[in-house]
């Protein structure tokens, strides 16, 4: 015998629906239920997917970070103001060196260093007396997890502290990129005709061209600070591919009846773009929040590491730093200003782009492996 | 075919001249007086206008712009500010013979690998490498660009000293050398084309050649003699093969750190077009016809899955150049990527316009280039007669 | 076991499992037949009843997870299932070929029809065609079909489903093959252009003598162009025999209950008896004789025993227990 699956609806009021009986329950709460179920059916398929698990858990763990920071900074151990502070911040544990007259005279490097070497550091310095040089940037100790930078900085504090950043990137510039290519695409499918033809056109050719140097050149010129950023990024990105998807999401909604149907009870234009075509559409665009959250991530990184932006911390500000003083030349020496902050990077990126993926699959069943 | 090409090159003067007007606006949309930079702020007003009017910078905006777009497809875009009274396009063209050779051989080399690995990964499934190798690829898919190639630096260029850290040359290796660098590069781009050239003609006639044994005898011709004239002319010119070898030598590091990240995304877009591919009908009727394994992956499945991995080089497009422009900041490498972020950093107006507005060229150029291909390839897009 | 002399193909107790997660399929359970040379059989049966299988592991095709356990398929004398896989390679189109279902998508549709034909030609022939011979060859096939010679140089896309369909039959006879099988060789084609393959099919049989196995799950086509017919059900082979003798007189309950629900455009009217329920899970086949939850005679020893394939007249063989309560005309249906 074959148990005859319940639909959602009928699932969600858990009675067998006779025609033209009222409902038992309030629309609300059937709506309700009927997310619910959604969301867990969605769920489901989702954990299939194991990579998109493991990206899952990373975004999490970060998300973590980010909250951490100002916990850390409030009540935990890095309440001193004067040396965790991410921007300002300042702690440099003291090597003591005894000068010595020449480099010949050198027994124990860690402890001894010549005349001319010491001028470099120590004014007036004599064989005999004691140099004090402060070591920026530090390895890790000294209260410092992850070291300090060549500013003295912590480490550790930065790397939580740009993740608030990060995130908060990735949100406006997935907010703005989705919004602007729902609009785009869901106009393009209801007008049609030459509006039609013209932005899918514009969106070919954003398609084609490379944000980045757009975005070098833009932020050389003018001067951009985050939430710039993230909405520079969410225009540019927005006319461009996700637009072509969407609007041909748009269109497969435009063509179904129930469109008529409020048509024909008389909701305007913009009625039927905002509550029908738009909200059958946002599953698909909350999908291409994730790459479009990837991409920002990444950008910014490039751009802070290039020194372009008007930002006080970033992962791409810490790889600036470290690089532009130069400490990246001599091999693996300083791997605490090199290794965190792009790893930091590369995680979040890969984490959001494993997400979008997985998603992709709950979404487009073509994709699934079974 | 010829009217295909056309009506494509219309298309493409037209996205053009959109984004030369979107770019002219970005840029000069910035705050402030676009020649305070530049001009000592000391000099009296008139000359000030003076300089102002020989700069074109007096008209409307409008008539600025429409001055700058004409003018750019006529070949004039302007005079450097920071290498003043040099044109742009002079400044342009000695840069940009070295990104379309940056450009062209990162994306061949990680097209061609790429390819040919996503094919044998999804002819032979399971076992580990598939595994190894898939894993390989994600994790150079999704790092973070400039800072794995600052990783491929240290490792290779500092840490095993194969590679120079970074540069187009050793400027000390080049004292008294009798040809200018720019010159040896020449020669090294028009010897490869040269034999590019040959190569693909041989390609060509051997494709054409109705007997299999005719073209077996075309390519044991062809190859071996493009190989002997390239190899030849390199070992006859003594005196400048160091100094050619020197530049390439600075190349290989950039190239490949470059082509590593396209080639991650390609191969994986190859094993699941393939794997789509092998389960079409026709790959049952090869098998059913007695077709050897290997021509079966090569010569049916794979030829299909071609199709999808080159449409998606469109995408890819931006995605390498914008690594391109990365690659050659961090390798210091002074091909037009990098003439992009130092022309901005000194805010060098119409160096910086007319760089990116070569971007866009080269963007749309490759484009085309992909679009023929792509028709080239599947004969439903070039034949299309109904029936 | 020698083969008869004058059976291009002789299968004997052919037994293959198909291994899934969820165990074991019994997929093709005993199947013996035999075809006489320039013969054509038949193959009929509900989806998933075995004849494709048994089709498939005739030209060595069959899916990586099938098993095969027992028997013996002798192709002119060979046993097929003896040889490895490089042997059964070369033997394929040249000694079996195949049209398959849907021939659409047989083409790929990156090279032309005649590069594709060449294709089969140089890998069996020896030695092999210069370019000549095998465009020679080619137009000579594509006479025989009815294809324009000049569409040689075309693409498949620039082919009609008819032409494809007829292409498809001249490149599984350019390497002249001792048998073809033609797996639903006009499913997907439209009413005419299916008379016309099926022609195609019936010329080569007869003017080159060409031994042909058809698997189908639409008795009118079996019944309009083979010699000889065999009934599959749930991996067995049931009735077996010429096609005029079964569709005359079915003896197999089962036979006798698809004939009673296919209408016939020159017999009587009659009113038809639909047949219920449906073919069974072969994860888990019925005991005995496999028929017998839908057999309207079934009795107890059907239930425990499966009944062997006996021969009731000359040529015409079946497999079950109580064939004489088989009526001798067809059912007649009831109307609701």
């Amino acid at each position: 015998m074959v148990t005859k699956e319940q639909s959602p609806l009928e699932e969600a009021a858990h009675v067998e629906l006779e025609p033209g009986a009222a409902l038992p329950e309030s629309l609300w709460k059937v709506r309700i239920k009927l997310f619910w179920a959604g969301l867990r059916r969605n769920w489901s398929l989702f954990k299939e997917n194991k990579i998109g698990l493991m990206g899952l858990i990373v975004i999490l763990l970060f998300a973590l970070m980010a909250i951490a920071h100002p916990i850390m900074r409030s009540v935990g151990p890095w309440q001193d103001d004067d040396v965790y502070d991410p921007v300002i911040g300042y702690d440099a544990p003291i090597e003591n060196f005894e000068i010595v007259p020449t480099a010949a005279d050198v027994v124990d490097p860690n402890s001894q260093m010549d005349v001319m070497t010491a001028q470099l550091w120590c004014f007036g310095s004599l064989p005999g007396e004691i140099c004090e040089i402060p070591l920026q940037p530090a390895p890790p100790g000294n209260g410092h997890i992850l070291g300090t930078d060549p500013l003295g900085r912590d480490i550790a504090s930065q790397l939580t502290f740009s993740t608030r950043s990060a995130f908060m990137l990735g949100l406006i510039a997935a907010v703005v990129t989705v919004g602007v290519a729902t609009t785009v695409g869901s106009i393009a499918a209801f007008y049609g005709g030459w509006l039609d033809t013209f932005l899918m056109r514009l969106a070919d050719l954003v398609l084609l061209l490379p944000l980045i140097p757009i975005l070098i050149v833009l932020s050389g010129l003018w001067t951009i600070n985050l939430p710039l950023l993230g909405i520079l990024i969410g225009v540019l990105s927005g006319f461009g591919g996700t637009a072509i998807v969407l609007k041909s999401q748009a269109l497969s909604i435009k063509v179904k009846p129930f469109n008529d149907a409020a048509r024909v009870s008389g909701g305007s234009n913009t009625h039927l773009i905002f509550k029908h075509i738009i909200p059958n559409v946002l599953p698909l665009s909350f999908l291409y929040m994730m790459f479009t959250v990837t991409d920002a991530v990444s950008l910014e990184a490039t751009l802070s590491f290039f020194g372009l932006l008007n930002i006080d911390m970033s992962w791409g500000i810490m790889l600036n730093t470290a690089q532009s003083q130069g400490y990246l030349r001599t091999g693996l020496e300083f791997w605490w200003l090199l290794i965190p902050a792009g790893l930091a990077v590369t995680l979040l990126a890969a984490g959001f782009f494993f997400v979008g993926r997985a998603m992709d699959e709950v979404i487009n069943p073509r994709l699934r492996s079974r | 075919m010829l009217k295909f090409v056309g009506r494509r090159l219309v298309q493409m003067a037209f996205l053009f001249f959109l984004f030369l007007s979107l770019v002219f606006f970005l840029l000069q949309a910035q705050p402030g007086d676009i020649t305070s930079q530049f001009l000592n702020p000391e000099i009296p007003a008139e000359v000030r206008e003076q300089i102002i009017a020989r700069l074109g910078l007096d008209g409307s905006i409008w008539n600025q712009w429409w001055n700058y777009v004409t003018n750019f497809f006529s070949g004039n875009l302007g005079v450097s500010f920071s290498q003043y009274p040099r044109p742009v396009i002079d400044v342009i063209a000695e840069r940009i013979p070295r990104t379309l050779f940056l450009f062209s051989f990162a994306t061949l080399l990680s097209y061609v690998v790429g390819f040919s690995l996503g094919k044998r990964l999804a002819w032979k499934r399971g076992g580990f490498s598939e595994h190894a190798v898939t894993i390989g690829g994600v994790l150079l898919y999704t790092v973070f660009y400039p800072w794995f190639a600052v990783l491929m630096i240290l490792f290779f260029a500092s840490g095993l000293g194969w590679f120079p850290i970074n540069g187009f040359l050793t400027p000390e290796f080049w004292r008294g050398a009798p040809l200018t660098g720019n010159e040896v590069f020449s020669m090294l781009l028009w010897t490869i084309s040269a034999a590019a050239l040959l190569a693909g003609a041989t390609a060509i006639i051997a494709r054409r050649q109705k007997e299999r044994a005719g073209a077996r005898w075309v390519r044991s011709i062809g190859y071996p003699a493009t190989l002997l004239l390239f190899v030849g002319y390199w070992v006859a010119r003594d005196e400048i093969r160091p100094y050619a070898w020197d530049i390439v030598h600075h190349s290989i590091l950039p190239i490949t750190t470059l082509a590593l990240i396209a080639f991650a995304g390609v191969m994986l877009l190859t094993r699941g077009s393939m794997l789509e591919t092998l389960k079409e009908d026709y790959i049952l009727t090869a098998q059913a016809k007695g077709v050897p394994d290997k021509d079966i992956r090569d010569k049916h499945a794979a030829r299909n899955a071609l199709l999808p991995v080159v449409t998606s080089f469109v995408l890819g497009l931006a995605f390498i150049i914008g690594g391109g422009v990365v690659t050659e900041t961090v390798f210091s490498w002074p091909g037009m990527g990098s003439l992009l972020l130092t022309a901005t950093v000194i805010e060098d107006v119409p160096l910086a316009t007319g760089a990116l507005g070569f971007v866009g060229v080269l963007a749309l150029f490759a484009h085309l280039i992909v679009d023929i291909l792509y028709a080239v390839l599947d004969p439903r897009i070039r034949i299309q007669t109904g029936n | 076991m020698t083969a008869h002399e004058s059976n291009i193909l002789e299968v004997n107790n052919l037994v293959m499992n198909y291994e899934t997660k969820e165990g074991m399929v019994s997929a093709v359970q005993d199947v013996s037949f035999s075809l006489p040379r320039g013969h054509s059989l038949g193959l009929v049966g509900e989806s998933g009843c075995g004849k494709t299988s048994v089709a498939l592991t005739l030209i060595g095709l069959q899916a990586n997870n099938a098993k095969v356990l027992g028997g013996e398929v002798l192709l002119d004398g060979d046993d097929l299932l003896e040889l490895d896989k490089e042997q059964m390679r070369l033997r394929r189109w040249t000694d079996v070929s195949m049209v398959f279902q849907g021939a659409m998508n047989s083409w790929n549709p990156v090279y032309t029809v005649g590069e594709q034909i060449r294709e089969a030609m140089d890998i069996h022939w020896d030695p092999k065609p210069s370019a000549a011979e095998a465009r020679a060859k080619t137009e000579e096939l594509f006479g025989l079909v009815g294809i324009n010679a000049d569409m040689i140089d075309r693409y498949p896309h620039e082919f009609s489903g008819g032409m494809k369909q007829r292409a498809v039959i001249a490149m599984a006879l350019s390497c002249d093959p001792k048998l073809i099988i033609a797996d639903e060789p006009t499913t997907a084609l439209d009413v005419i252009v299916q008379e016309q393959i099926l022609e195609e099919l019936r010329k080569i049989q007869h003017d080159l003598g060409m031994s042909i196995i058809y698997i189908s799950h639409d008795i009118a086509v079996i019944a309009e162009i083979t010699d000889l017919m065999g009934v599959m059900y749930a991996g067995k082979l049931v009735e077996i025999g010429s096609t005029k003798d079964i569709f005359a007189r079915p003896r197999h309950p089962y036979a006798w209950l698809i004939l009673s629900s296919t209408p016939s455009v020159t017999g009587p009217r009659r009113q038809l008896a639909p047949l219920e329920g449906e073919p069974p899970n072969l994860l888990d086949p019925p005991s005995g004789c496999r028929v017998h939850p839908r057999c309207p005679f079934a009795t107890e020893k059907c239930v425990n025993e499966e009944p062997p394939l006996v021969e009731v007249e000359s040529g015409h063989s079946i497999a079950c227990w109580n064939p004489e309560q088989v009526p001798v005309g067809l059912a007649v249906g009831s109307s609701e």
